[in-house]
């Protein structure tokens, strides 16, 4: 990889992303895999709704008693009520409407409302925390490497620890004592999720500080932050990006199942929340446990589609 | 070989000590201390708060200095004394010698579930490259990967169950453990659990296949006249196998213990996820530590025996 770096970008040590024709060049690259710009276009909308997208609906924690269950646009269900007077059941269908387009849950609250503050929290716990995730990783990884010896065995013995605790379990332990807060959680699946990260940034740091350049920086008298940032970093940053999009979903799956059993933030509602809702109304409004989940989906599998093109286009043995 | 083994014992105790610290350093500075959640469940029955905090603090030893107090805390938990579950009365160890099996049998199931479907259907995809099967398989592989385990168990409960009937909303556990019925009942929770592992198996299973399959020893085989089968199943596969185990070990803390306690809360299994889920709404700390610290110890355990195992089954290991 440094090789192809080195022909197509010119001068090392310059920040990855400055270097316009490298960037160009895997951009080519990633544009030969269809999927992954499918999932980069789900993505950008995604971005763009989460972003606008509140402004142009009503409030999600806005509730309306008169218009519980009320299913999407073209479904309609058959409700039926029971009058202890005369003993009578009496069934009316009810449909769909405009005004609430993709249905309301059982406490009247717009689901399209929902969906779109949904999208909001998820893009933003995933990427928070999967940025503090990446950059605890890629700066323990790298100083591991670097500087080698009882440092680099002290961080990896610890990284080992850290690996052993199953990630929800320890996720679940952790908000419980902390308790439920976007903020809390953000920093929690960040301070946990950096193991896997280190470990292989380290490892391709290996590999790299016995380069000849790397060597050949030191001898022209380089200080060891010196390399690290001009040298090491750039040299790893197509695996951290790498790493970043393609641990994502897992963040974003972590902070819906937290919302799921009840540990998300109470006070913002996130698809895992609308779920959580959705569980107990399985037989009575199936949409409202349906419409959450597939954007969970969709959002997971775009983000998988996306890394995964991604990776390629960053690895030279890869025919794309 | 056998100082092998014997750094590998001691690695785990040094791991096994980090995580006990770990979790104690996190009860300590947690913002409401484990006698806080007790106290708030004995004020609410309206009995004397502060002679209750200070006979707590004195039983718990929480009242000496935190050298102490760590020395406590691990002598404790060493001698299997893992605290009293006041929401359920009774021991922790006790509650949890009574739900263990249930989390067992669903991930024992779907586990096997997993590696049979997995592992076939990634010898499948190999051998047929760049044929539909292969292509059907991946995608089916990414849908997997993206697809939250605990929705597709509530899209499940509400397709067989709510509207087809095939199955029981929730988890009967009248049946006894060794029953074709419940046999029957696990039907949709390992699903549920198995897809999310088994669609990680298609994968690794695949390239490693067709790494196997570009070396040397395969076309020798094949130079001698041996049956593709023989080819398939002996050479490329054993070779091609070893590595699974490891990646099957890995999966079992990073989401099989997370997905079972998703998937134990959406389909009503009083196993520990179930267990621990409940003590989250009664502020029942002991037992949320305890289901954390056991699926992290069974974690550090299967890696020992698996790194043990390896040494047996790769003779490469043995000799270094």
């Amino acid at each position: 990889m440094t090789e192809l770096r080195a022909k197509k970008g010119g001068k090392s040590g310059r920040p990855f992303l400055i270097r316009h024709r490298l960037v160009s060049y895997y951009w080519e690259r990633l544009q030969k895999n269809r999927l992954s710009l499918v999932g980069l276009g789900f993505i950008g909308f995604l971005a763009l709704t989460g972003i606008f997208g509140p402004l142009l609906v009503q409030d999600p924690h806005q509730t309306d008693f008169n218009i519980l269950n009320l299913p999407p646009l073209g479904f309609s269900i058959q409700e039926s009520i029971y009058d202890i007077k005369t003993n009578e059941i009496t069934t009316t269908v009810i449909q769909g409407r405009p005004d609430h387009p993709l249905g309301t849950d059982s406490k009247g609250r717009d689901m399209l409302a929902m969906l779109v503050s949904g999208a909001r929290i998820s893009l933003l716990v995933g990427l928070l925390a999967t940025g503090i995730a990446i950059f605890i990783g890629a700066f323990l990884g790298v100083l591991s490497a670097y500087l080698g010896g009882w440092v680099d065995n002290a961080l990896m013995r610890f990284t080992d620890i850290m690996m052993t605790f199953p990630f929800f379990l320890l996720l679940v332990l952790i908000v419980f004592i902390f308790g439920p807060s976007l903020a809390i959680i953000v920093l929690v699946i960040g301070l946990t999720g950096w193991t896997g990260a280190a470990r292989l940034i380290r490892s391709e740091a290996l590999s790299l500080r016995t380069r000849d350049f790397i060597t050949a920086s030191r001898a022209l008298g380089a200080s060891d932050t010196r390399v690290i940032f001009n040298h090491l970093i750039p040299n790893v940053s197509s695996l951290i990006i790498v790493m970043a999009s393609l641990s994502i979903p897992g963040v974003i799956m972590a902070e819906a199942a937290l919302s799921f059993i009840g540990l998300g933030d109470p006070m913002s509602t996130s698809w895992g929340t609308i779920l959580n809702t959705g569980q107990h109304s399985l037989d009575s409004a199936w949409w409202v446990a349906v419409e959450p989940g597939i954007m969970l989906f969709l959002t997971v599998l775009s983000f998988n589609f996306f890394g995964d093109g991604l990776r390629d286009a960053f690895d030279p043995k890869a025919s794309v | 070989m056998r100082s092998y083994i014997i750094k590998r014992l001691f690695y785990s105790v040094i791991i096994a000590w980090g995580i006990l610290t770990i979790t104690f350093v996190l009860l300590r500075v947690g913002p409401t201390s484990p006698v806080d959640r007790y106290i708030l469940n004995i004020a609410a029955k309206g009995q004397d708060v502060d002679s209750v905090r200070q006979a707590i603090e004195a039983r718990y030893g929480l009242d000496k200095p935190i050298i102490e107090q760590y020395l406590l805390y691990m002598g404790n938990l060493l001698q299997g004394k893992w605290g009293w579950s006041f929401s359920a009365s009774q021991p922790v160890m006790e509650l949890i010698g009574s739900h263990w099996i249930y989390s067992f049998q669903l991930i024992l199931l779907a586990t096997i579930f997993a590696i049979i479907i997995g592992v076939g259907l990634g010898i499948l995809s190999a051998v047929k490259q760049n044929t539909k099967i292969d292509y059907a398989a991946s995608i089916f592989s990414f849908i997997g990967i993206s697809i939250p385990g605990f929705w597709l168990g509530l899209m499940l409960i509400l397709v067989f169950a709510v509207y087809l009937g095939v199955f029981k909303t929730y988890y009967d556990t009248s049946y006894p453990i060794w029953s074709l019925e419940n046999l029957r009942q696990l039907i949709m929770p390992v699903l549920a659990l198995g897809t999310g592992e088994l669609a990680g198996y298609v994968r690794y299973t695949r390239s490693a296949m067709l790494d196997n399959l570009r070396k040397e020893f395969v076309t020798t085989a094949r130079a001698k006249g041996l049956s593709e089968r023989t080819v398939i199943g002996k050479h490329v596969l054993r070779n091609a196998v070893l590595p699974l185990v490891t990646i099957i070990m890995f999966d079992l803390g990073s989401i099989v213990f997370g997905g079972a306690y998703l998937t134990e809360i959406v389909f009503g299994i009083p196993g520990l996820g179930q267990v621990s889920f409940n003590a989250i709404f009664a502020n029942d700390y002991a037992v949320v530590v305890a289901v954390t610290l056991i699926g992290t110890f069974l974690v550090l355990f299967i890696n020992l025996v698996t790194d043990l195992i390896y040494t047996y089954l790769d003779p490469r290991i043995r000799y270094d």
